[in-house]
């Protein structure tokens, strides 16, 4: 499978790939975004099977990708990995299609009970 | 909903040492303060809406240099100094963004802002509300958060 990480950080990308190897998700086609308008766009071009996105990114935000990846008819996988785990922020990512929303600091046995469902 | 307490700050730290910084438990962040504090470096997050205010963390240039180095899995003389500021400011982000759980909804977080050299910018019209000054890895860490005191209805007819 093919799977987008969108965050600002790369050292959080970097994070994020040994997150989803120590996870036992390894053999994946990884491909990264530095920013919400490279999220989308790589959405788009790449086809990935799957969105790992930040919430807060310059440009525009996750749940901003999210909403124009919808109201573009597409209808990738897509979950967050934000330091915000709010109610209403919960609520919007539910509202926008999200299919889970990871809050951090994770650890492998979060990835594994978000991601199990979808790459097990 | 009160303001967040040093207690506060330290459960978040915890979770994030133990999740990032320190697997195996051999290097916790100790809440004691280092005998000389030092804000070589300080990642700095905003939080705007109903609540107004900052999230500070500060240390030596040496803890970022670790601390990038632990999120990375790299060895501490491989980092490089792009990794510095971008490291710390993940870690603002992280400890900001659960700092902000604990604050009155709706607040906007921002993105972070890092200052490498000693220059921690000005904040005026704040208040503190609370800071936890540790030692990790024989070097200062602190997480500060600031309230604005600045009224923002108060300005002239």
């Amino acid at each position: 499978m093919k799977i987008l990480i969108a965050d600002d950080s790369r050292v959080m990308r970097q994070i994020v790939t040994r997150t989803l190897r120590q996870a036992g998700f390894e053999g994946h086609d990884l491909v990264e975004a530095s920013d919400g308008q490279e999220a989308f766009d790589k959405t788009v071009a790449e086809k990935p099977d799957l969105v790992l996105s930040d919430w807060n990114m310059p440009h525009m935000t996750g749940v901003e990708v999210l909403r124009m990846l919808r109201a573009n008819g597409n209808q990738v996988p897509f979950g967050f990995v934000t330091s915000e785990g709010t109610p209403e922020m919960r609520q919007a990512a539910e509202d926008a299609g999200a299919l889970f929303l990871v809050t951090k600091p994770f650890t492998a046995d979060t990835f594994k009970d978000a991601l199990d469902p979808i790459l097990g | 909903m009160t303001n967040p307490t040093e207690d506060d700050l330290k459960v978040i730290a915890d979770q994030v040492w133990s999740s990032y910084l320190d697997l195996d438990g051999a290097s916790p962040l100790v809440p004691l303060p280092h005998e000389k504090p030092v804000d070589d470096v300080t990642a700095s997050v905003s939080v705007t809406g109903a609540w107004r205010g900052h999230v500070l963390v500060s240390c030596s240039e040496a803890a970022a240099k670790h601390v990038a180095a632990a999120l990375l899995g790299i060895e501490f003389d491989d980092v490089a100094e792009e990794d510095v500021a971008d490291a710390l400011g993940e870690l603002a982000n992280i400890i900001g963004g659960n700092v902000k759980s604990l604050l009155p909804e709706p607040c906007a977080l921002s993105l972070p802002h890092v200052h490498v050299d000693g220059a921690n910018g000005r904040y005026p019209s704040v208040t503190e509300v609370c800071h936890l000054e540790g030692t990790w890895m024989a070097e200062s860490v602190t997480v500060t958060v600031l309230e604005s005191t600045a009224d923002l209805a108060g300005a002239p007819a």
